[in-house]
């Protein structure tokens, strides 16, 4: 087995931020000794965690993503980054996508949706047909009939205007009570589900939520472990989790969906970082038996737009009725452009 | 002597008491076994079976379910029929049937409990669907026999009937529309028949669209306003939903007043189908892909299912029938037992439901019209089995299984080889249940 054997020689990580959104993500980047290179993304990660990390993964070899993702329980956004990065050097070693390394595909187009703070025309110029979209902030705890009617005109509006397939994120933001009064009343709406319709650290109010309607609930954006849906799913009160690409990558998220899976759960990545996540997001849904839909930000300006294609030199965001295209290359199917690295974003150190 | 006896033999003869073996602690040698029939001698019946045969038979080259069906033989000339289809997987059951071979050569067919245990327990590793149904074929033709040896029907001997009019059954309602419905419900009217069964449309995602949700509940409403307010109406969901997507059709579905609705989620987690009958007080039923009275227990213990409804060529037979049905009882719930296969299984289910107190009503893969299937089963056993008269299915009252089968009849029809079940994909080309 001599000639598999490939090591870590280098890691460093450019921070780019979005020009008009100001959205900010990292994109790190892994080298073998062999001149593979990987990469990977994260919401941020600082020089700090950057030198912590390199100790514990050079001269590791290439191809263990599932040993060093236990080196980095401590640096937990290396982490995610690191397993997406090593995943695509696997894959690049492989000549052959992430989903293939993976046991994929197990689907051929992933479904999309997107978040929607106006209207829904651009999204579905985009070839969206599924839409997030978000509460009013509410002013104070318990909320009163008036919220639940504005949310509801709210939806209704984007229905008459075609945006048929809505999931309403709560954001985590509203107080279980709140929470269980809009999910009832919008019971036979149909939503897709209701997202986050609470925070998730009381687990006896979700459980309480999740007995009392049957409006699907989507849960975990901010989940920090495979045990906290373990939680979520033992207690009945759950119908999507929700990992974030940010701060997993993809093979822990694949132990999340098994445990899903036992329990017919769907899942639909959480994902508002860069282009290489989507990458990243697209090879992991095509790996799962229980992807649902996949997030994928579409930044209103056109500038930012530019960006997000740039940074993979082709876009990789292609959504046509719904549906995304997978990316086919080897590894993530994407060639990152260190040039617009730079011009973007800023060297980590 | 045969090879495997032999090495046993050899082993337990080689090694002395206390003596290191290099044999592993999990074989157990032959020689070291009990004796089986021959230590019941002067307690059981004197017949003994005398040769297993097992066949395949496909009414339609292409079928994905060729009937699997059992034939005992004894030294006292009688013949017992059992049936051991099961869909998709026809030749491993064949060769599971004639894996129990062994068990069977000399056996006293009277002790079918006994037989019973000794295939399941004496398997280790307990039955998954394929020998459930191997031991379901191989039961039932003991308990045909049984009733041959002890001159009783097998509703009889379990304590039956209950209904002296027969079993009450329901055929599937395939029609669309509500035109076609309300002619159903016409012939309905004539024929006696009290219930139907329908399904629901399409493949479903675990997570659905509002378009596919109200599709399938408009076509629940459609069912209820085609048949009326006097026919019972089931819907079978065939476990194409997940519990987040039934718990919405299941409520949707309460005004609609169905009988039940059947298998709203995949078996394997019964945790997961609480959910959905918690939240509703639609009826549920399930159960037809469980094994052993074992695999009931979970849902009854929970409180998940209203009604169950295992399978006569799964679940373990005759045997395994009237256990599920006795735990069921125990917690005030009702059977409705599953039947998609052959004429021997579902007459050999209507014996079981004939002596069950807590018997709601018989499924039989039949429209309200016979067809070219109903007319082969005619021609092979001489009345139009599995046919029911005033809503009823009527039972026989011959000793055993009460009919009578020969090879020959099933010459026509031979076996077309192992199919798969149907393989269905949902628009991204991922796995869809059906």
């Amino acid at each position: 087995m001599a000639g598999t054997e490939i090591f870590i020689e280098d890691l460093r990580a450019w921070a780019v931020r979005e020009p008009v959104s100001r959205r900010a993500y990292t994109i790190l980047r892994i080298r073998t000794r062999s001149g593979l290179a990987g990469y990977g993304e994260c919401a941020g990660i600082t020089a700090a965690e950057l030198a912590r990390a390199r100790p514990l993964l050079l001269g590791q070899p290439a191809t263990a993503y599932e040993v060093l993702d236990r080196r980095l329980a401590e640096l937990p956004n290396a982490r995610a980054a690191v397993n997406v990065a090593l995943l695509d050097i696997a894959g690049k070693f492989a000549r052959a996508p992430i989903f293939q390394v993976l046991g994929g595909p197990t689907r051929h187009k992933a479904r999309a949706m997107t978040a929607l703070t106006g209207a829904s025309d651009a999204a579905r110029a985009a070839g969206f047909r599924a839409f997030v979209v978000p509460v009013p902030p509410p002013a104070a705890p318990n909320q009163g009939q008036a919220f639940v009617n504005a949310v509801r005109r709210r939806l209704e509006a984007l229905r008459a205007a075609g945006a048929e397939d809505l999931v309403l994120d709560g954001g985590g933001l509203l107080s279980p009570g709140d929470a269980a009064g809009l999910a009832s009343a919008l019971e036979r709406f149909h939503l897709l589900w209701f997202d986050e319709p609470c925070a998730t650290s009381a687990l006896g109010a979700i459980r309480k939520l999740a007995a009392e309607n049957v409006t699907p609930l989507g849960f975990g954006r901010n989940a920090r472990q495979a045990s906290e849906f373990q939680d979520l799913l033992r207690e009945d009160a759950v119908d999507v989790i929700r990992p974030s690409l940010a701060r997993h990558g993809i093979s822990p998220i694949r132990k999340m969906a098994a445990l899903a899976e036992a329990y017919y759960v769907a899942v639909a990545p959480y994902h508002d970082g860069g282009p290489v996540a989507t990458a990243a997001a697209l090879q992991l849904a095509a790996s799962l038996p229980n992807f649902f839909i996949q997030q994928i930000p579409l930044p209103e300006a056109e500038e930012d737009r530019k960006m997000r294609a740039e940074l993979t030199s082709q876009p990789v965001e292609l959504v046509k009725d719904g549906f995304a295209a997978l990316p086919t290359g080897p590894g993530l199917g994407i060639t990152v452009n260190e040039e617009a690295l730079k011009k973007y974003g800023e060297a980590v150190a | 002597m045969r090879r495997r006896q032999f090495f046993g033999l050899a082993g337990g003869l080689a090694l002395g008491r206390g003596e290191a073996s290099t044999r592993c602690g999990c074989a157990l040698s032959l020689a070291e076994q009990p004796t089986g029939a021959e230590a019941f001698r002067g307690v059981g019946s004197k017949v003994r079976v005398t040769s297993l045969k097992v066949f395949g038979v496909s009414i339609e080259p292409q079928s994905d379910r060729p009937y699997v069906f059992v034939k005992l033989e004894t030294d006292a000339g009688l013949v017992g029929w059992g049936e051991a289809t099961l869909e998709g997987k026809a030749g491993a059951v064949i060769a599971c049937v004639n894996d129990f071979h062994e068990f069977l050569i000399g056996a006293d067919p009277v002790q079918v409990e006994h037989h019973w245990q000794s295939m399941y327990v004496h398997s280790f590793y307990r039955a998954g669907p394929v020998m459930g149904s191997a031991i379901s074929g191989i039961d039932q033709a003991l308990w045909d026999l049984r009733g041959k040896i002890l001159g009783l029907p097998v509703y009889k001997l379990l304590g039956g009937p209950v209904d002296p009019r027969g079993v009450r059954g329901y055929y599937h309602a395939r029609a669309g529309t509500r035109e076609e419905l309300v002619k159903l419900r016409e012939t309905a009217a004539k024929e006696g028949v009290t219930c139907f069964k329908s399904g629901i449309p399409g493949l479903y995602e675990w997570i659905e669209t509002r378009a596919k949700i109200e599709r399938a509940v408009r076509q629940m409403q459609t069912l209820r306003e085609g048949l009326g307010p006097d026919i019972d109406i089931a819907v079978d969901f065939h476990a194409k939903t997940s519990p987040s997507v039934a718990s919405i059709l299941v409520k949707e579905a309460e005004p609609l007043n169905l009988l039940f609705i059947e298998e709203p989620c995949p078996p394997e987690n019964v945790k997961a189908m609480a959910r959905i009958a918690r939240r509703s007080t639609t009826p549920i039923a399930t159960g037809e892909r469980l094994i052993a009275s074992y695999s009931c227990r979970e849902l009854i213990e929970m409180g998940v299912a209203d009604i169950l409804q295992p399978d006569i060529c799964h679940v373990g037979g005759i045997t395994a029938l009237w256990k599920a049905g006795a735990m069921a009882e125990a917690s005030g719930i009702s059977m409705a037992p599953h039947a998609c296969e052959g004429p021997i299984g579902g007459i050999a289910t209507l014996h079981v439901d004939a002596a069950m107190p807590n018997f709601l009503v018989q499924e039989v893969c039949s429209g309200v019209r016979p067809e070219r299937k109903e007319k082969i089963w005619e021609e092979w056993l001489g009345f139009p089995a599995m046919r029911m008269v005033e809503g009823r299915f009527p039972l026989p009252d011959k000793p055993g299984l009460g009919f009578e089968l020969s090879e020959d009849a099933l010459k026509k029809y031979p076996f077309g080889g192992t199919r798969p079940m149907a393989r269905v994909f949902h628009e991204d080309g991922s796995v869809a249940e059906w």
